[in-house]
């Protein structure tokens, strides 16, 4: 199918990064969008919009290629605990292309192929939050925000891989299967929402939804080459998102473009009755804002007061690491940012008080799956084996791990100890970064101290895939937004692993980090972040 | 659990762990780096005392029974996890207000007002076992 069609050019724009043979990019057959619009480089969800209302492409045309993608890659990328029923989604497809031959209004979103992250539950699918004790459970609902993206024409694909329930950096903790990094299939795809970064990654899908509690959209994003937004806390209706932590959860964007995220955060954002904690706060079209950069001035962000966050780029974070995230905080200032260091002493706090805040507030959240009104239940004669066997059956060692912390923390007698001490180092750590981003109006940072290690490097020592986490983490505690974006490459791999950096901004300022991320992005010159397995047409 | 435990435990309470901490300002603590944790400094004064975590009392209070080799594969990390909380022990945290949640938006309330929820054949579907119009469970045995 994919070869009757001319394959765009337009990535000889990016050479490969120098440190590489050039290998011969002309052939980008399964990377993008069968046809280069004017948008490609912005959006592919406006390119998409475009190729199906001029007609140059119908919407079954373009889910046929992704759908074709995904499968070809699929056994090696294993990015999806359920794969939507192609039947069903080509119908939706043809739905779309007959509104359209009819001149009838589609959505924003008509024909986007999207995945959803296996935590958020989907109506007509299997979500199984990466664990055993949900395995083929079918949620009588959909999660507002799955619902919002299907009214606004959205194609769900599948729901991707997670570490268990959210707990983990990697997707090893999935009971299920083991996420590969498209950038090397030896190596993790990061997690705990792997399955959605690396299918965004491998172009399996255009856009996808994950969830972050401690970085969990963020740190793949940075580890797979593509964009992970993180809004603030209660930008997004959790309503539907198995919870975790609760005061730290949200859902959050994929995207190969700031843009896509951009508009795929406007599309789920808003005020749910159905979820207490969500803002009723005005949601800004974030969408308006997206320039070419043939149209930016000289010095698009003249004045824009950048601080880098000293405590991230200290000892412990990878030298690679550093010097790219160096030359991101170069590239702001040529864009005409004034940067500057910041120093946040409680930043490394942040850490054990996360884990202390999620461990408790999980050991609650998932004291719901007991094996009676919903998952999988274990025979017994007695109705506490029967909590005690269904769990221990259905949960695996992490979750077991962690629920344990958290009751122990929570015990009659320590929760002075540890858990409230905990939410007080969330206020220090809450006022310390309002404080920052009085001074300035962004906070850079890595998005992890290092690009992605290999699949089984951490899987035995806990404190050390911990401490991975420690540049998202205080964001969490924070509850503010943050956005990662591709900004260079370290060594590794076939030809180099990708590197996210961070961009934090003020509480509900999304608009701003799009627009400063946005900006980076289009005039960033020399990389190419499409993984060479996608772009060599090894899987065309 | 035993009433002498128990015992143990309220003292540890009454009294504030005693350790010194001299600065008024936070002391900055050397970011948590992979390779020198093991060198990490958990002296006497940081280290937690607090009980540490009876692994087979607390699956039993989060109802998951473990098998002995989980217990065995378990105890250490938990404990060097629990161990690693204990530096907040050291903090300086007078007067600083707990914070439940990053954004404390009150007043989101909706109107106390019952709603039908549509889907009930599908919550009804998902239950293991169900027996019109009750959700079945195994006998309820009472704990000395």
């Amino acid at each position: 199918m994919l070869s009757t069609i001319q394959p765009p050019r337009y990535l000889s724009r990016f050479p490969l990064r120098r440190r590489t043979k050039c290998r011969s990019l002309h052939i980008l057959s399964s990377a993008e969008p069968l046809t280069k619009t004017s948008l490609t480089d912005q959006s592919q969800i406006l390119s998409i919009r475009e190729l199906l209302l001029s007609r140059q492409l119908s919407a079954v045309e373009l889910t046929h290629s992704y759908l074709d993608r995904l499968k070809q890659t699929e056994p090696h990328i294993k990015c999806f605990l359920h794969v939507s029923d192609s039947g069903k989604v080509l119908k939706q497809a043809q739905e779309i292309d007959d509104k359209i031959k009819r001149n009838e209004e589609v959505g924003p979103l008509a024909g986007v192929p999207v995945a959803i992250k296996d935590n958020i539950c989907t109506a007509d699918m299997p979500s199984t939050g990466g664990s055993h004790i949900l395995e083929g459970y079918r949620p009588p609902f959909d999660a507002t925000s799955v619902k919002r993206l299907k009214d606004l024409g959205a194609i769900v694909v599948g729901k991707t891989n997670l570490d268990e329930f959210g707990m983990g950096s990697t997707t090893e903790a999935s009971a299920f299967k083991v996420t590969a990094n498209p950038w090397d299939l030896s190596r993790v795809p990061g997690g705990s929402s792997g399955g959605s970064a690396a299918s965004v990654s491998a172009r399996q899908c255009a856009v996808s939804l994950g969830s972050d509690t401690g970085g969990s959209v963020r740190q793949p994003a940075s580890f797979c080459g593509v964009v992970g937004l993180k809004p603030t806390y209660g930008r997004v209706s959790r309503f539907g998102l198995m919870a975790y932590a609760s005061s730290l959860d949200v859902i959050g964007c994929f995207g190969s473009t700031v843009a896509d995220t951009g508009i795929l955060l406007h599309a789920i954002s808003g005020h749910d009755s159905l979820d207490a904690t969500s803002s009723k706060r005005e949601v800004p079209d974030f969408t308006t804002q997206f320039t070419s950069a043939s149209s930016l001035k000289s010095r698009p962000l003249e004045g824009l007061r950048v601080g880098l966050i000293r405590e991230t780029v200290d000892a412990g974070v990878d030298s690679g690491v550093k010097s790219t995230i160096q030359g991101a905080a170069a590239h702001l200032e040529q864009l005409g940012c004034i940067l500057k260091e910041v120093s946040l002493p409680s930043f490394s706090l942040g850490l054990p008080a996360y884990y202390i805040l999620a461990s408790s507030e999980s050991s609650s959240n998932l004291s719901r799956y007991d094996g009676v009104r919903y998952g999988n239940q274990a025979s017994s004669d007695e109705l506490n084996a029967l909590y005690e066997e269904s769990r221990a059956k259905g949960f695996g060692s992490e979750v077991k791990m962690r629920i344990l912390m958290g009751t122990y923390a929570l015990s009659a007698g320590y929760y002075d100890a540890y858990y409230k001490r905990a939410q007080q180092v969330r206020t220090i750590i809450r006022k310390s970064f309002k404080a920052a981003l009085v001074e300035n109006d962004i906070l850079i940072s890595p998005a992890a101290p290092s690009a992605a290690y290999k699949i089984g490097e951490k899987k035995n020592d806990p404190l050390a895939m911990y401490a991975g986490d420690i540049m998202t983490v205080n964001v969490n505690l924070a509850g503010l937004p943050a956005l990662v974006l591709p900004c260079g490459f370290v060594e590794g791999g076939a030809v180099g692993l990708p590197v996210g950096l961070q961009m934090i901004g003020a509480a509900f300022d999304e608009e701003k980090l799009l627009k400063v991320g946005h900006i980076f992005e289009q005039t960033l010159q020399g990389y190419n972040f499409i993984p060479p397995l996608i772009s060599n047409g090894a899987f065309a | 659990m035993g009433s002498g435990r128990a015992l143990l435990m309220l003292t540890n309470f009454k009294i504030k762990p005693s350790f010194s901490f001299a600065s008024s300002s936070l002391k900055p603590f050397p970011p948590i780096i992979r390779n020198n944790l093991r060198t990490l400094n958990f002296s006497a004064k940081t280290r937690s005392s607090l009980q540490p975590p009876d692994l087979p009392r607390l699956a039993e209070t989060a109802r998951i029974s473990l098998a002995p080799n989980e217990v065995e594969e378990f105890a250490p990390k938990i404990r060097q996890v629990v161990g690693w909380f204990g530096q907040l022990q050291a903090v300086d945290l007078d007067n600083v207000e707990p914070a439940i949640r990053a954004d404390t938006e009150g007043g989101n309330l909706r109107e106390d007002v019952p709603e039908t929820f549509e889907n009930k054949e599908g919550l009804i579907a998902s239950v293991p076992s169900y027996e019109e119009p009750y959700i079945k469970v195994p006998k309820v045995l009472n704990k000395e």
